[in-house]
């Protein structure tokens, strides 16, 4: 993208080239983040469901005055002769649209009843593009029934997990939302492997075995060069962690094995459920032989007022897997904030492998150890909390 | 307007936006007319279709940040 936008700048200062980028990522205030820091001024879209049903990016498409296409992954050598100094002939036919409007929402409603073999997947498209956070469940509830009638719509699939993981960063959100995307993403490259934007969908919170590249450690850089330049970074509602700034590995090292921190289970179990904890493994079943995430998310319960008690011990996750199932890290701990309560979630993810001859599913045995207060400046308490994880292998 | 979506959706390969390999999915023609889409902005999430450019000389790029 950055070569783009150095080949074509005096051209687009001029006027004589528009560029408009769309952008096919899960969250835009971390593609908001990009344009900052790469100084990129020109339009970009964000499709986030992949409504173009792209395979893979980059795709650079070079389009006429009259909308008709002139060049595929055009040569930015000889893109000036070639596209921009050439007058062409209107010879491209009709024109239609691939997406919806904000205003198609009525009537597209309409039309899931009396089509709905896709119609519910088209309301579920207009209400996830234009409805925002408040009409995800909305969304959710079309893709499903889209899923109900097509067991193998792809695009439904898709769409459906990438609503889960909106809701899931929303107030909103309900429990196991984040394994139900997993799970959407799953079945839809389970119809088309071919499908690359929705396998990176996948990998950017999946294991590092099966990683093509770091997704988002570019996001400190970014940061950092921005602050530098004397202005303010675009703000992040879900800063990339754990697996989404992993880098690739070709095989998992088994690290040395920690104590555990409560090896007889004497620390008070968290009974009144002050600290809420999600599970979501990536992907939704493993090969023999292959690696998944598991990312755990803690928050404190909205309901319970319970807070994070950040002067007394860090949150720790202890993981035990079963015999032969080699895991990344068997302790891990979250950083505190400075101030002495506070309330968000805190997110910790470990990689775990599958034996050779692996069959059936695995239990894994995790426990968070932590330090929580019942309300704000009220009893803190250090607690446990038992989370056992599932992992399905598949055949 | 949205009761025309889906025969449009069908007759993609007719007015120039030839399925590919993986059945119906993006596959843009030399010498044939984009098909129109409106996506959100990034940033006021304002709709922008491909068609507002209509007129000038336009690179679409297709991209991820990572």
């Amino acid at each position: 993208m950055p070569v783009w936008h150095a080949a074509t700048r005096e051209w687009v200062k001029s006027g004589r080239l528009v560029l408009l980028a769309v952008v096919q990522e899960q969250h835009a205030d971390r593609a908001r983040l990009f344009a900052q820091w790469q100084g990129l001024g020109w339009p970009i879209l964000h499709d986030p469901i992949n409504i173009l049903r792209l395979l893979a990016v980059p795709i650079p498409v070079a389009i006429d005055e009259r909308g008709i296409v002139r060049s595929l992954r055009p040569d930015l050598k000889t893109l000036e002769d070639d596209f921009l100094n050439k007058t062409f002939p209107d010879d491209g036919g009709g024109a239609a649209s691939l997406t919806p409007k904000p205003s198609d929402i009525a009537a597209l409603r309409e039309q899931a009843q009396s089509n709905p073999a896709t119609g519910w997947r088209e309301l579920g498209d207009a209400l996830a593009l234009w409805g925002g956070p408040e009409r995800l469940d909305e969304a959710i509830a079309c893709y499903q029934r889209a899923v109900q009638l097509a067991t193998n719509d792809g695009d439904a699939l898709f769409r459906l997990g990438v609503c889960h993981r909106l809701r899931h960063e929303t107030a909103g959100r309900r429990p196991g939302d984040f394994q139900a995307a997993v799970d959407g993403w799953s079945r839809a490259l389970a119809t088309n492997p071919n499908q690359y934007i929705w396998r990176r969908r996948i990998q950017q919170y999946g294991p590092r075995l099966d990683k093509p590249y770091a997704f988002y450690d570019w996001v400190a850089e970014a940061a950092k060069t921005i602050a530098a330049r004397g202005d303010t970074p675009i703000a992040l509602a879900e800063p990339p962690y754990g697996s989404e700034i992993a880098h690739p590995l070709k095989e998992l090292a088994q690290p040395e094995a920690p104590t555990p921190p409560d090896p007889e289970g004497k620390v008070h179990r968290d009974e009144k459920r002050l600290i809420e904890a999600e599970v979501a493994v990536v992907p939704a079943s493993v090969a023999p032989g292959q690696a998944v995430r598991v990312h755990v998310t803690l928050r404190p319960s909205r309901d319970a007022k319970a807070h994070w008690n950040n002067q007394g011990e860090p949150l720790r996750l202890w993981v035990d897997a079963p015999a032969g199932w080699p895991v990344s890290e068997r302790l891990l701990s979250a950083p505190q904030p400075r101030e002495a309560e506070t309330s968000e979630a805190r997110r910790l993810d470990f990689e775990v492998q599958a034996p050779p001859d692996a069959a059936g599913s695995a239990r894994l045995r995790v426990y968070a150890l932590y330090s929580v207060c019942e309300t704000q400046g009220g009893q803190c308490l250090f607690l446990r909390r038992d989370i056992p994880v599932e992992i399905a292998v598949r055949k | 307007m949205a009761k025309t979506i889906l025969p449009l959706f069908l007759a993609l390969s007719a007015w120039g936006f030839a399925m590919n390999a993986e059945a119906g999915s993006y596959a843009p023609e030399i010498g044939k007319r984009h098909p129109d889409f409106t996506l959100p902005a990034l940033g006021d999430r304002k709709p922008v279709s491909l068609s507002d450019f209509r007129g000038k000389k336009v690179l679409l790029l297709h991209f991820a940040s990572w």
